[in-house]
C-alpha cells in the first residue's frame, strides 16, 4: 500500500480535433512529493493538468489516484465501464485545483468561497465547514480577510484564497496550473511562500510553473514537457544541472539568472 | 369548440378579404414612423449637444430635456401632446389652436425618442478620447471642424447598432398612434372589427403583420450591426 | 392655481386608486416576465427539442408591439384559449409575455457572460452541474442583471399605461376619466404625465445606484 503512487498517469493522450496536445504521457507521483512540470507554452502541461482532475477527459490513457482509476469502474467480472460524472466529481474532491485565473466566486465572499464545496459537496454543517474554512485561511495567512469579497483583494491574495478553497476540502494532492502567471512580480512571492509551506509540511502537489528557481528549490522531480511528451524528467539538480535533452538546455537558457 | 375556434384563428382570410385597407394602414404607421424618426435624431443631437455644453445652463437644459422624455410613457405624451399642447400654445398666442393627429402623433413620438437618441448621442460623443480633439485642435481645425470632422464620424459610428434598434422600437411605439385615431393598421383592426364582429383572425393578422415587419428589420439591424462591428473593429 | 387644487389635489384619491393599480399590474406582470424569462431561457439553451419553440416565442414576443399584444392577448385569447377571463389578467399577462422575451434574452447574455473558469471551479472542488448552475451561474447572472432587470420593469411601467385601453381602472385610466367629466385636460393630464415621469425617473436612479453599489461590492456588471 505504501509505495502506491499518490497520483499515476499512465499513457496519456489528448486530441482536440487534428490537435494532438499530449502524445503519450506516463508518470508517478509519491505520495507527499513535490513535482514540477516546466516547458514552453504550447507543450501540453496545463492540459496534462487539467486530464489529471478530468476537466478535459483524455482521450486515451488513465489516472489513478491511491490506485482508484478517473475514468472507469471495474466489476466483479473484470469488466470496465466508464465512471458517470456523479462518480467523477466524487473522486476530484481528492484533487484540490488552483488556477492560472484564481476564479474565485465573486458574489461570495472569502470564506464564503472556502466553505462553499465543504458545504454543499461534502455536505459538512455550517459550523463544522467554518472551523474548516477558518483555518486553511489561516494557513495562507488571509484569516483577516475572511469577510472580503474577491473584488476588494489583491491579485495575490486572491490566488491565496483559491489555495485555501481547495486546500479545506482536505485533498490528497495540489494541482497548481500557473498559480503565478497572471501575478505582478512583487505579489508572486507570498503566493510562493504558501506553495513552499504546503511543500514542506508534505502536501503531495503537481506543479506547473515557470518560476524556474522555486520548481528547483522546492521540487523532489522536475518534468520537461515538449510537444506532448516528457522529454527529461528527473531530480532538480539533474534537470537544471546537467540536463541530457538539448531541447531542455535550450528552453532552460532562457532562465539563466533565475535557476542557476 | 377550441379547434373552431383556432381554425378560425388560422384562417386569415378574412384579414386577407382587407388586405387594401390593411395596407395603407400599414403606410400611416410608416409615414408616422420616418417623420418622428427624424425628429427624434434631430432633437435628440441637440440635446445631446447641450449635455456636453461647456456653460452650466446649456447642461442643465439638455439634463431636463432627457430626463423628462425618457422617462415618460409614449401614451402619456401622445395624449399629452394631443389634448394639452394645442391649449398651452393657443393661451400663449392668443388664438385657438388644434393639432391634426398625424402631427401630434410626431410630436409625441418624436419627443420620447428624442430623450433617448440623446442619451445614445452623448454616450458616443464621451467615447471619443480628448486626444483625439486635442490632435484636431493642434492642427488648427475650428471647433466647428472639429465637431462635424473628427467627434460625429466616429459617433455615428459607435452609435449606430444602438441607433438602429431605436428605430425598430420607434416604429414599434407608432402603433399606438391609432389611439388618437391616426388611421393606422391598428385603427383599421378596430374598426373592422367593429362591422365584422370577428376580433380572432383580424388581430392575429395584425399581430402577425407586424411581427413580420419588425423581425425582418430587427434581423436586418442586427445584421448590418454585427458586419458594421467586424469592420470598425478589424 | 385654483385649477391644480380643485382638478388634481381635490382628485387625489381617485388619482391613488388608479396608481396602486398600475403598480398591482406591473408588479404582476414583473414577476412573470422574471419567471417566464428564465423559464424560456433556461429551455433555449438547455433543452434541446424546446430550443425551436422556445426561440420562436422568445422572437415573438420582442418583435410584436406591446399594443399589438395586448389586444391581440385581451380579444383573441378568450377566444382561442378560455383565458383571461378579465381585463386586468389580459392585462398584465400581456405585458409580462413582452418583457419575458427580452428578459430571456438578458439572462442568456448573462449566462454566457460568466467566464468558463468560473464553473470550472465548481467543478474542480467536485460540484455536480446543478450545483455551479445554483450556487455559481446563477447568483452571479443575477447580480450582472439586475440592473437590466430594473431596466425592465421602467419598461413595463411605461407600457402599462395602455392597459386603460382595455378598461383597467390605472393611473392613466383615472386621468383620462376625470378628463372627461371636467373637460379640462391641461393640469390633470400634465399632473399624470409628471407622476408617470417622476416614477419611472426614481426607478431608474434606483437601479443605477443598485449597479454602482454592485460594481464597488463585487467588482462585477458594467457601467
Amino acid at each position: 500500500m505504501d509505495d502506491m503512487p499518490a497520483i499515476r498517469a499512465s499513457g496519456i493522450r489528448k486530441r482536440f480535433g487534428e490537435l494532438e496536445v499530449l502524445r503519450g504521457v506516463s508518470f508517478d507521483v509519491r505520495r507527499g512529493s513535490v513535482v514540477s512540470m516546466i516547458g514552453a507554452s504550447g507543450s501540453g502541461k496545463s492540459t496534462l493538468l487539467r486530464c489529471i482532475n478530468r476537466l478535459e477527459a483524455p482521450t486515451e490513457g488513465e489516472v489513478y489516484i491511491d490506485g482508484v482509476p478517473m475514468g472507469f469502474v471495474e466489476d466483479r467480472g473484470g469488466r470496465r465501464r466508464a465512471r458517470s460524472l456523479a462518480e467523477i466529481n466524487r473522486l476530484r474532491r481528492d484533487l484540490g485545483m488552483v488556477f492560472q485565473q484564481f476564479n474565485l466566486w465573486p458574489h461570495m465572499t472569502a470564506l464564503g468561497n472556502v466553505i462553499e464545496a465543504p458545504m454543499r459537496v461534502r455536505g459538512l454543517p455550517r459550523a463544522e465547514a467554518v472551523a474548516l474554512g477558518e483555518a486553511a485561511l489561516e494557513q495562507v495567512r488571509l484569516a483577516e480577510k475572511r469577510d472580503a469579497y474577491p473584488a476588494h483583494l489583491s491579485g495575490g491574495q486572491q490566488q491565496r484564497v483559491a489555495i485555501a478553497r481547495a486546500l479545506a476540502m482536505q485533498p490528497k494532492a495540489m494541482l497548481f496550473d500557473e498559480a503565478t502567471s497572471s501575478l505582478d512580480p512583487e505579489l508572486t512571492e507570498e503566493v510562493l511562500a504558501v506553495m513552499r509551506d504546503l511543500a514542506q509540511r508534505g502536501t503531495t502537489m503537481i506543479v506547473v510553473t515557470h518560476e524556474m528557481r522555486f520548481a528547483r528549490e522546492v521540487s523532489d522531480e522536475v518534468m520537461f514537457l515538449h510537444d506532448g511528451v516528457i522529454e527529461e524528467s528527473g531530480p532538480p539538480g539533474q534537470v537544471f544541472g546537467a540536463p541530457r535533452s538539448e531541447r531542455c538546455r535550450q528552453f532552460l537558457s532562457k532562465f539563466i539568472g533565475q535557476a542557476r | 369548440m377550441f379547434s373552431d375556434a383556432l381554425r378560425e384563428s388560422v384562417d386569415l382570410s378574412l384579414f386577407w378579404d382587407y388586405r387594401e385597407v390593411m395596407l395603407s394602414g400599414l403606410a400611416f404607421n410608416f409615414h408616422v414612423f420616418a417623420a418622428s424618426a427624424t425628429a427624434a435624431i434631430a432633437l435628440g443631437l441637440g440635446a445631446a449637444l447641450l449635455r456636453v455644453a461647456q456653460a452650466l445652463p446649456f447642461r442643465v437644459l439638455g439634463t431636463l430635456h432627457v430626463e423628462t422624455f425618457r422617462n415618460a410613457p409614449d401614451y402619456i405624451m401622445l395624449v399629452w401632446v394631443h389634448f394639452v399642447l394645442p391649449l398651452l400654445l393657443g393661451a400663449a398666442l392668443g388664438t385657438r389652436i388644434e393639432f391634426h393627429p398625424f402631427a401630434s402623433a410626431v410630436i409625441a413620438l418624436g419627443l420620447v425618442y428624442s430623450g433617448y437618441y440623446a442619451e445614445t448621442f452623448r454616450a458616443g460623443i464621451q467615447s471619443i478620447p480628448r486626444g483625439h480633439l486635442e490632435a484636431g485642435r493642434a492642427c488648427g481645425m475650428s471647433e466647428r471642424q472639429i465637431l462635424w470632422r473628427i467627434v460625429m464620424p466616429q459617433v455615428v459610428r459607435r452609435m449606430l447598432p444602438e441607433g438602429l434598434n431605436q428605430l425598430v422600437s420607434l416604429f414599434k411605439a407608432t402603433t399606438i398612434v391609432s389611439l388618437i385615431t391616426v388611421p393606422d393598421l391598428m385603427y383599421r383592426v378596430s374598426m373592422v372589427t367593429a362591422t365584422e364582429m370577428k376580433p380572432l383572425p383580424l388581430y392575429t393578422g395584425a399581430a402577425l403583420l407586424y411581427f413580420a415587419v419588425v423581425f425582418a428589420a430587427a434581423s436586418l439591424v442586427r445584421l448590418a450591426s454585427e458586419r458594421w462591428r467586424r469592420r470598425i473593429l478589424a | 392655481m385654483g385649477n391644480w387644487e380643485r382638478l388634481v389635489w381635490n382628485q387625489r384619491e381617485v388619482l391613488l386608486e388608479g396608481f396602486l393599480v398600475t403598480l398591482h399590474v406591473c408588479a404582476l406582470a414583473f414577476a412573470a416576465a422574471i419567471l417566464g424569462g428564465l423559464a424560456l431561457c433556461l429551455l433555449r439553451m438547455h433543452v434541446r427539442p424546446l430550443r425551436p419553440l422556445a426561440t420562436l416565442l422568445i422572437e415573438f414576443f420582442r418583435a410584436t408591439p406591446i399594443f399589438v399584444q395586448l389586444m391581440w392577448v385581451n380579444y383573441v385569447w378568450p377566444e382561442l384559449f378560455g383565458w383571461p377571463n378579465s381585463f386586468f389578467t389580459a392585462g398584465w399577462v400581456a405585458l409580462a409575455l413582452q418583457s419575458s422575451g427580452y428578459l430571456a434574452e438578458t439572462f442568456r447574455a448573462g449566462i454566457e457572460a460568466v467566464p468558463r473558469g468560473q464553473r470550472e471551479a465548481g467543478e474542480a472542488v467536485g460540484m455536480g452541474p446543478a450545483l455551479v448552475m445554483a450556487r455559481i451561474v446563477l447568483p452571479q447572472v443575477a447580480l450582472t442583471t439586475a440592473p437590466a432587470i430594473v431596466n425592465q420593469f421602467t419598461v413595463i411601467v411605461k407600457s402599462s399605461t395602455l392597459v386603460s385601453v382595455i378598461t383597467v381602472q390605472d393611473l392613466m385610466f383615472q386621468s383620462q376619466k376625470l378628463v372627461n367629466v371636467w373637460y379640462e385636460p391641461i393640469e390633470i393630464l400634465t399632473a399624470t404625465a409628471a407622476i408617470y415621469i417622476a416614477f419611472v425617473f426614481a426607478v431608474s436612479a434606483c437601479g443605477k445606484r443598485l449597479s454602482d453599489a454592485l460594481r464597488r461590492r463585487f467588482g462585477i456588471g458594467s457601467g
